[in-house]
């Protein structure tokens, strides 16, 4: 289990969380670690040994409107420490989703989230 | 003492990307221009400082760094407007009106709600509480996006079914939880424009041609639509759906350029939000045969509305409503006919009394005066079609 929370979309599908980080629910741990930072576009924030972190998609892919898909984070524990800016947070954190996502961002549908959690536990 | 507000919704559906935040952020920001107070006899203020910065600054980076505005993800927020006529330089009120400003508030909200089954438990009581407060506007307006129209090119019937087809199954899923008793609703909105969002990717097409291209290749989904919309409402019979179609662009985008100043419809909004229900509460009392108090809050506004924008033109008439002391269902049998004859009247009327308002400095008739006359102007400049009287 990697202490991650991640929300993204793919090209059809719209935002979700694909990675709950051990909580039945993320949204609230989510939008705490967002507060105040909710339009950036890039931001890697650390508070309450938490990490905010939000990148634009490396490969440039983009949604069914042609925006960039952004991939927002919240990383604590280990990995957390290694982050201290976004090019640490796309080092560092991209690797573990990068393969699973290329798989699933085409899809006409959302993919379902315990997937995504038992392929990256798994990988 | 602040003037009492009176409030309307405006509901706006659309799928993630077809510039739901983009318009929101466009219309506000153009408000806030220096030319626009010279030039309009109101102003637009947020009601929340934070809220109206955070609009200003989407529109400021667009136009500045033709950056779009960030997508909402997980929530969806109401956005209130206040619409409060010039006032100072010996400004008076309208002689019978029981308010002196208007509020717009316009919900905005991720646009894949309708298309999936949210995420997170949380995100989906969100959802449910957001349509059922979004549902409780007077005018709804679908946004039928621009981009993928021009994707479907030859065969928009896929794009118009999706689209319209996402909305009704949208609806149809949450209807359980929006009715929550059962019963339908008093108040929903009841007039639902179809709004060609991102008009500038169609410089062919004006309203007119907008219109047919929807009812040549999406009829059968327009009346699904407006079965299943029957199905939340009371008195479905004042019901409108495929009678009212509107062009919107928010901006005009090039490559690396985001030219906000050229806008079309935006300045329709307000009017479109204000003066449009109005006008088919008039409609309906004169074709359906029910009581008015059918038709919920939407007679309040009628009622009130009529008052100040008859309230200059010195009748009979506006006198007998002057003394009625009670504003509500008591007033609706006096008012209602009396706006359906100043909106029969037409544009003349309207220019006499929105003239007089102005040099009687009533900046609020002449405000709700000139909003009646921009929906005839955009009629004619063939932005707007409205469902003929």
């Amino acid at each position: 289990m990697v202490d991650l929370i991640w929300a993204t979309r793919g090209r059809s599908w719209g935002f979700r969380f694909l990675l709950f980080g051990g909580y039945s629910d993320p949204l609230s741990a989510y939008e705490r670690a967002f507060a105040g930072i909710e339009d950036d576009v890039e931001v890697s924030r650390r508070a309450e040994e938490r990490v905010a972190l939000r990148f634009l998609d490396p490969l440039n892919r983009v949604d069914a409107a042609g925006r960039i898909i952004p991939h927002d984070f919240v990383v604590w524990g280990p990995l957390a420490d290694d982050i201290h800016s976004v090019e640490d947070g796309i080092q560092k954190v991209w690797p573990l989703v990068v393969d699973v996502y290329a798989r699933v961002w085409m899809n006409e549908k959302a993919p379902v989230a315990k997937e995504i959690q038992s392929a990256i536990d798994t990988a | 003492m602040a003037p009492k507000v009176k409030e309307q919704n405006i509901a706006v559906f659309g799928e993630s990307g077809s510039g739901k935040t983009v318009l929101l952020s466009s219309f506000y920001g153009a408000t806030q221009e220096p030319s626009f107070l010279s030039s309009n006899l109101y102003q637009v203020l947020a009601d929340d400082t934070s809220q109206g910065l955070r609009l200003h600054a989407n529109y400021l980076k667009m136009s500045k760094a033709a950056q779009v505005p960030p997508t909402n993800r997980f929530d969806a927020v109401p956005y209130s407007f206040t619409i409060r006529p010039k006032d100072g330089d010996g400004a008076a009120a309208a002689p019978s009106s029981s308010f002196g400003a208007l509020r717009l508030v316009w919900h905005d909200y991720p646009g894949q709600w309708f298309e999936q089954d949210p995420s997170s438990d949380e995100v989906s009581r969100r959802r449910v509480e957001t349509f059922t407060k979004l549902l409780k506007s007077d005018v709804a307006l679908v946004l039928v996006d621009g981009q993928k129209l021009l994707d479907y090119a030859g065969e928009e019937e896929k794009y118009f079914r999706m689209m319209l087809g996402g909305l009704r199954v949208g609806l149809e899923k949450l209807k359980d939880d929006i009715l929550a008793d059962g019963k339908p609703l008093e108040e929903f909105p009841r007039i639902w424009i179809l709004a060609l969002s991102k008009a500038d990717l169609h410089p062919e097409l004006d309203v007119q041609g907008f219109k047919d291209l929807l009812v040549e290749k999406a009829a059968g989904d327009i009346v699904m639509l407006q079965q299943t919309l029957k199905g939340f409402v009371q008195a479905p019979e004042a019901l409108s759906l495929g009678e009212d179609f509107m062009l919107l662009s928010s901006a005009k985008f090039e490559p690396g350029k985001i030219e906000v100043t050229e806008r079309v419809g935006l300045d329709l909004i307000l009017p479109v939000a204000t003066m449009l229900p109005l006008e088919r509460v008039a409609q309906w009392a004169e074709k359906v045969d029910m009581p008015l108090r059918m038709l919920g809050g939407l007679v309040d506004h009628a009622n009130e509305f009529a008052v100040v924008l008859t309230g200059a033109a010195g009748t009979l008439l506006t006198k007998v409503l002057s003394k009625v002391p009670k504003v509500g269902p008591v007033l609706a049998p006096l008012a209602v006919p009396a706006l359906a004859e100043l909106i029969k009247s037409g544009g003349a009327k309207l220019e006499e009394i929105h003239a007089q308002a102005l040099a009687n400095r009533d900046y609020l008739t002449a405000t709700l005066t000139q909003f009646r006359l921009d929906l005839d102007r955009g009629v004619k400049d063939r932005l707007l079609v409205k469902s003929p009287w």
